[in-house]
């Protein structure tokens, strides 16, 4: 399995990258503005949120404006791919139905675009640290571990959403509501471990893939502290793990997937 | 000989069994699960095609003629039995290959072309002519939802026709566009059919089609092989049973 995987994504790899290049160009052709939205739309509510938490909440935390819109970048990523991922098929009918490609490919296609828009938004919050004059440490090149481990972690679950996609039809809402759940204790807006009480914070920490990769990312990125490596290896692992297994899932039934949809 | 057969299709059983789509709304409130529906659309069907061979399928709707033309192209995955290509490249010739309609007809081009298996190059060398036999114009670099049907389906079978496999597997391709594109498409045809190499298989209703490109027809009725020879012979049972 390994070894097809890898010849599969060589020979995909650059139709992967033009179709997300092409998905992203349609979006911008219909309106000529719509570029800015990519820029806008997080930058908005990082706003939105700095002035409902920073100041009718009154949270204290330092950087407030940058430490949500980190927050809400990696978790837009997050948020977008899992929720396309299990659509995914469905939406894809045309291509699915004419010929044969591995469909863990239309999740990479997914990442590509939405990890393009989170580009724009790290560049935007490079320069807010500048601005902000946040000091840095060696600490925060543990960013590419976290992201690896993030990016690893969402493959998996999204080539598992997208199987059952296939065959579940109300799977969208049931992850919707999930995703909404997982909103609220990712602490977008408010630190985990300061405000959840005593037991709960590091389980939620510990427990949540999605708040771990994000308040290590704020330590590492803000705070210049390191993020617990055991809890990252672990990560890392299930992540492998799950995109094994998702990866063998779509191999196995993928062809079935046309007489379903 | 063996190493002439370009396809090669074993005992293949194509089913729709337990694939029905559920919700978990109703899992919950049916909590025993009904019984799956089997249909079993193709049913042990073994036949070779040789390299350059012609191969025409007639049947009635529903006879599992398409559900194994896909699983030639490998979009199914047959439930058992074996279909061997002999590393042969393959691609489905039907209306309307994939297209991304938020895309340019141009963009299209190339994604199409690069899911049927050709390098980048590949394709640019070929984009002018697919445009060209196209005849879509200044409509290329718009997006394929502004297409007309007409022009949908004329693309996607220049994309097809122009970029070559070696096998290819056609599907009541023969009456797309105009009359006058409808001629050209024909020609180019018979074109690439004549091409000793490359193998076809061509599923139709239309019995002049198939006994004037054919060197064989098979039979399909009801995911069986009625009977399968010289497209003569078949013809003229297939045209006495449905009398």
């Amino acid at each position: 399995m390994f070894k097809r995987f890898c010849f599969d994504m060589q020979k995909y790899f650059k139709y992967a990258i033009y179709s997300s290049r092409a998905q992203l160009k349609s979006e911008v052709a219909n309106s000529y503005l719509n570029w800015l939205w990519w820029v806008l739309d997080p930058l908005c509510f990082m706003l939105i949120y700095t002035f409902i938490f920073g100041t009718v909440f009154d949270a204290s935390e330092q950087y407030f404006p940058l430490f949500i819109f980190i927050g809400i970048t990696m978790w837009d990523f997050f948020n977008k791919t899992m929720l396309q991922s299990v659509k995914l098929v469905k939406n894809n009918k045309p291509i699915v139905s004419k010929v044969y490609l591995p469909k863990y490919i239309l999740i990479v296609v997914k990442m590509m675009i939405n990890g393009f828009k989170m580009l724009i938004s790290i560049a935007i919050i490079v320069g807010m640290m500048i601005f902000f004059q946040v000091p840095l440490t060696w600490n925060v090149l543990f960013a590419i571990p976290l992201m690896l481990t993030y990016m690893l972690l969402i493959f998996g679950f999204g080539t598992i959403l997208l199987h059952f996609g296939v065959f579940i039809e109300d799977l969208w809402n049931v992850t919707n509501i999930a995703l909404r759940l997982v909103f609220y204790i990712t602490g977008i807006f408010y630190d985990v471990y300061k405000r959840l009480p005593e037991p709960f914070n590091e389980i939620v920490i510990r427990c949540n893939p999605v708040a771990f990769c994000l308040s290590s990312m704020r330590k590492c990125v803000l705070y210049g502290q390191a993020p617990d490596l055991a809890i990252l290896l672990i990560w890392f692992v299930i992540g492998l793990i799950l995109a094994v297994i998702g990866v063998r899932i779509v191999y196995r039934y993928e062809n079935s997937y046309v007489k379903v949809i | 000989m063996e190493s002439n057969h370009a396809i090669e299709v074993k005992d293949l059983v194509i089913s729709y069994k337990n694939l029905k789509k559920m919700s978990i709304k109703q899992s919950l409130l049916h909590f025993r699960r009904k019984k799956a529906e089997n249909f079993v659309a193709v049913k042990g069907v073994s036949f070779y095609v040789r390299e350059g061979e012609i191969l025409g399928i007639i049947g009635k709707n529903g006879s599992g003629k398409s559900t194994m033309l896909n699983s030639l192209a490998g979009i199914f995955s047959p439930d058992s039995g074996t279909i061997d290509l002999h590393g042969h490249s393959i691609s489905l010739l039907s209306i309307g290959v994939g297209f991304q309609k938020e895309m340019t007809g141009r963009e299209n081009i190339l994604l199409s072309g690069m899911l049927l298996g050709f390098s980048e190059k590949e394709i640019k060398e070929k984009e002018e002519e697919i445009i060209q036999f196209a005849e879509l114009g200044k409509f290329i670099d718009m997006p394929v939802r502004t297409y007309s049907s007409g022009m949908h389906s004329k693309l996607a079978f220049s994309i097809t026709a122009i970029l070559e496999t070696d096998i290819m597997l056609i599907d009541e391709v023969l009456s797309v566009g105009d009359a006058k594109f409808k001629k050209k498409s024909f020609k180019k045809m018979k074109d690439l059919i004549s091409d000793e190499k490359r193998t076809v298989v061509i599923v139709s209703h239309s019995i002049d089609t198939l006994s004037s490109l054919c060197d064989t027809v098979m039979w399909m009725h009801e995911g069986e092989i009625k009977k399968i020879g010289e497209p003569k012979e078949v013809l003229d049972e297939y045209l006495e049973f449905m009398k």
